[in-house]
């Protein structure tokens, strides 16, 4: 059964999976970009939610406004399952 | 041609820290020599296509890219920038980085030793032995010289020595290597929707078994030549048995990146219109090799004297960059110093007291495992091997 989708849950799998580690909180509005995630951190993200919310990511969809803060992503996933 | 075999001061590796010992060495008129194991100077940022300088700007981004360190560090990168083109540095997240091309690295540098009469270079050379007092053996040749400098990044004149000079991380928690090639031919700019596209395209790859799983370790960056584009990717390298001394490990690196490098040049070629007409791989001559042996000075850095920007009286270079920790092939973690200030560099991290005339600089200085996340880039590199040719040129035994 794959995870409900909140900017939460998807906080929590970033920081699960230390996609991001920061010695500044890190909030669901939080630019991850600016505390260093890049391409290859963003590439290890998509493996795991794929898994978790059983959601196939496209290239199309891989953009910076997609992927900058938790919420965002959790608005394009909720979009993609629905 | 005959070389003198005697010198003032001897610099062991020729990477950035080795370049900037030598030039300043020499230009304060110590006869030096300058020791080379591969063909090219500039180290990673040639050999093993490093193709960013990282560390050579105040990490205050708000007032823009400031040179931090004067002197041969600002002077290779302002010469960096005149060869590629480009007018200012990118600002890459909280940091500014200058991109290069390694061609244009190994011809500045190079041109800039053969400009100083004091210095000598021996490339293609490896140090076999080495005696306190300094007598160093190339092969069936001897040297001596009243000051030695070591720029191997891997502290291997301390590893000549015995045991007690020197400290390597558990294997485990070294920073893991990367392997960077290139290939022209990109018909479009190389921005960033471009590259997040190709990220998850190599993604899609993985998942369907087109590529290995090391692919996941890639990243694109443009060069500043038109058309180019470097590909890096960092390996797991052996993971908790990774040793970076080891030849037979060196080997196999060698060979997986190779091949992952035509692996990952196929599939971009053959899958998306934007990489149809780019050119097969340029590879390196290594690959590079973020974390070796260390240096055990009179004082060992550490990640709380960066992070807190701390200051020394005996400075030698100032530090900017961030701990950047790579102990997994998985990205980057980047741990920001808590002020956008500088943090000092002692002159106690270069120099052992227990060895009058020894000196060590770049990836090779004295801190812990954690200070080199941030001091082992090669902007700090050049910072730390000025300061290490100055000490040696003023040492009198």
């Amino acid at each position: 059964m794959p995870a409900d989708i909140t900017a939460d849950s998807v906080l929590s799998l970033i920081l699960e999976h230390q996609i991001i580690e920061s010695a500044e909180p890190v909030t669901a509005s939080t630019d991850l970009f600016a505390l260093g995630m890049d391409s290859m951190a963003m590439m290890q993200l998509l493996l795991h939610i794929e898994d978790r919310f059983g959601i196939a990511i496209t290239p199309g969809d891989m953009t910076r406004d997609h992927f900058a803060t938790a919420s965002a992503m959790a608005q394009l996933l909720a979009e993609k399952r629905t | 041609m005959s070389t003198p075999e005697a010198f003032d001061v001897t610099v062991v590796g020729g990477g950035s820290a080795g370049v900037a010992a030598a030039l300043a060495a020499a230009r304060q008129g110590a006869r030096t020599l300058l020791i080379e194991r591969q063909q090219l100077l500039g180290g990673m940022g040639t050999n093993a296509m490093v193709h960013t300088f990282c560390g050579l700007f105040h990490p205050d981004v708000s007032r823009g890219p400031q040179w931090l360190n004067p002197g041969i560090p600002s002077e290779i990168g302002m010469a960096l920038m005149q060869r590629s083109g480009i007018h200012k540095a990118d600002l890459m997240g909280r940091v500014y980085v200058l991109r290069h091309r390694p061609a244009d690295l190994a011809q500045l540098t190079a041109e800039l030793c053969a400009e100083e009469r004091h210095l000598t270079v021996l490339t293609a050379t490896e140090v076999t032995a080495l005696a306190p007092g300094w007598t160093i053996t190339l092969g069936d040749r001897t040297i001596h010289s009243r000051a030695v400098i070591d720029t191997t990044g891997e502290a291997l004149l301390a590893r000549l020595l015995g045991d007690t000079h020197w400290d390597l991380a558990a294997s485990a928690r070294l920073y893991r290597p990367a392997y960077v090639w290139s290939f022209h031919g990109l018909k479009d700019e190389l921005d960033e929707p471009l590259r997040l596209r190709t990220a998850a395209l190599i993604v899609r790859a993985v998942k369907a078994g087109a590529l290995p799983a090391a692919a996941l370790g890639t990243t694109l960056r443009a060069s500043p030549a038109k058309g180019e584009v470097f590909v890096s990717t960092d390996l797991e390298a052996g993971g908790d048995r990774w040793d970076p001394t080891d030849s037979d490990q060196r080997l196999h690196l060698e060979s997986e990146g190779r091949a992952l490098a035509h692996a990952v040049w196929d599939f971009l070629h053959s899958s998306h219109p934007s990489f149809g007409s780019i050119t097969p791989p340029s590879l390196p001559v290594h690959a590079g090799v973020r974390e070796s042996a260390r240096w055990l000075g009179d004082y060992v850095l550490t990640a709380d004297d960066l992070i807190r920007s701390r200051r020394f009286d005996d400075e030698a270079a100032l530090a900017g960059w961030p701990l950047e920790m790579r102990e997994t092939a998985r990205g980057p973690k980047f741990r920001y110093f808590d002020q956008p200030e500088p943090a000092g560099i002692p002159s106690s991290c270069l120099r052992s007291s227990s060895l009058p005339g020894m000196f060590f600089a770049g990836r090779c200085l004295s801190c812990d495992h954690e200070a080199l996340a941030s001091v082992r880039v090669m902007g700090t590199c050049l910072a730390t091997g000025q300061a290490a040719g100055q000490m040696a040129t003023a040492f009198r035994p």
